[in-house]
């Protein structure tokens, strides 16, 4: 991708397009592959729209790490005292 | 019919792998760790009373969830809204795929700023603690979608299925829920003191 001929210039309703699936994106979701290919695209070529993903996908794995990780002993307890009476 | 001893080593085995998750998503709902512990139990003893209902083994997480949801629906949502929540209005919200540039023209460039900073010193300061505070600022239908796809890792179809909604919902849902979630974090690392002089930042860009 190093002839500069081929890359369109970016407009702002190509980065609109382009943030309107990075959620999708970032999350494997955005199964269209023309629209996977597209992003893709914006990504590789656009600063600021590459620095806003790359800002998600770190608030991401904030959030995967946010997950409750430890939970009530007397809650553990209580299910499975329910589970018993089943 | 299947025996039930199966049946039951099947749901208790399900109930064992997916607790953390439920109390995880019962306490985003309630915001409460005593309604969050009775809101999952309520849900385990109305799963087992539905059991047959599962058709797709396979399924289970989803289907777990989607009766924790109709039983805080039913049970608990009254008292647990409170006045300090972002308010949202359920009919000029969703589906609204265009409004992604008024999405991100609500998007502080500050808190692009702030996140791209390359000590990270700042951002690292940010705890799963914050991130939960900045959470449960979210309006329960972006709380929910947030909660059960970025943290807890459903996939866009699976959380269809659990809100009862379509999937362009859901995608719809992430779009306005992500960015009120980067208005929150950025109001509450201001108001927890983790930002300073926002004028003395630099700003720069990933490389
Ligand atoms: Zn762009």
């Amino acid at each position: 991708m190093s002839d500069k001929s081929n890359i369109p210039e970016i407009t702002d309703s190509d980065c609109l397009a382009a943030m309107d699936h990075l959620y999708a994106y970032l999350n494997g979701e955005l199964k269209d592959k023309e629209k996977h290919a597209l992003v893709e695209h914006h990504l590789g070529h656009c600063k600021s729209c590459f620095s806003r993903a790359e800002m998600e996908r770190q608030i991401n794995s904030r959030l995967k790490a946010s997950g409750v990780k430890e939970m009530p002993e007397t809650l553990q307890k209580r299910l499975r005292g329910i589970l018993d009476k089943f | 019919m299947p025996d039930i001893t199966l049946i039951k080593d099947f749901f208790s085995r399900g109930i064992e792998e997916n607790m953390h998750s439920l109390y995880a998503i019962a306490l985003r709902l309630t915001r409460n760790a005593a309604d969050a512990e009775d809101l999952v139990a309520d849900c385990v003893i109305k799963a087992w009373s539905a059991i047959q209902s599962l058709e797709d083994k396979s399924r289970f997480r989803p289907w777990m969830f989607r009766i924790l949801h109709n039983c805080f629906i039913s049970n608990y949502r009254k008292k647990s809204v409170r006045p300090t929540e972002l308010t949202y209005c359920e009919e000029c919200g969703d589906d609204a795929d265009d409004d992604i540039a008024s999405l991100l023209i609500e998007q502080p460039n500050e808190f692009l700023c702030w996140w791209a900073n390359p000590e990270r010193e700042l951002t690292n300061q940010l705890l799963g603690e914050d991130i939960s505070v900045a959470i449960d600022a979210l309006p329960e239908v972006f709380r929910i979608t947030v909660s059960l796809i970025s943290v807890e890792g459903l996939s866009y179809d699976e959380a269809a299925e659990v809100l009862e909604v379509s999937p362009g919902t859901i995608r719809s849902r992430m779009n306005r829920g992500r960015t009120l979630l980067q208005k929150a974090l950025w109001q509450h690392a201001k108001d927890a003191g983790l930002i300073k002089d926002v004028a003395m930042m630099e700003c720069k860009s990933y490389e």
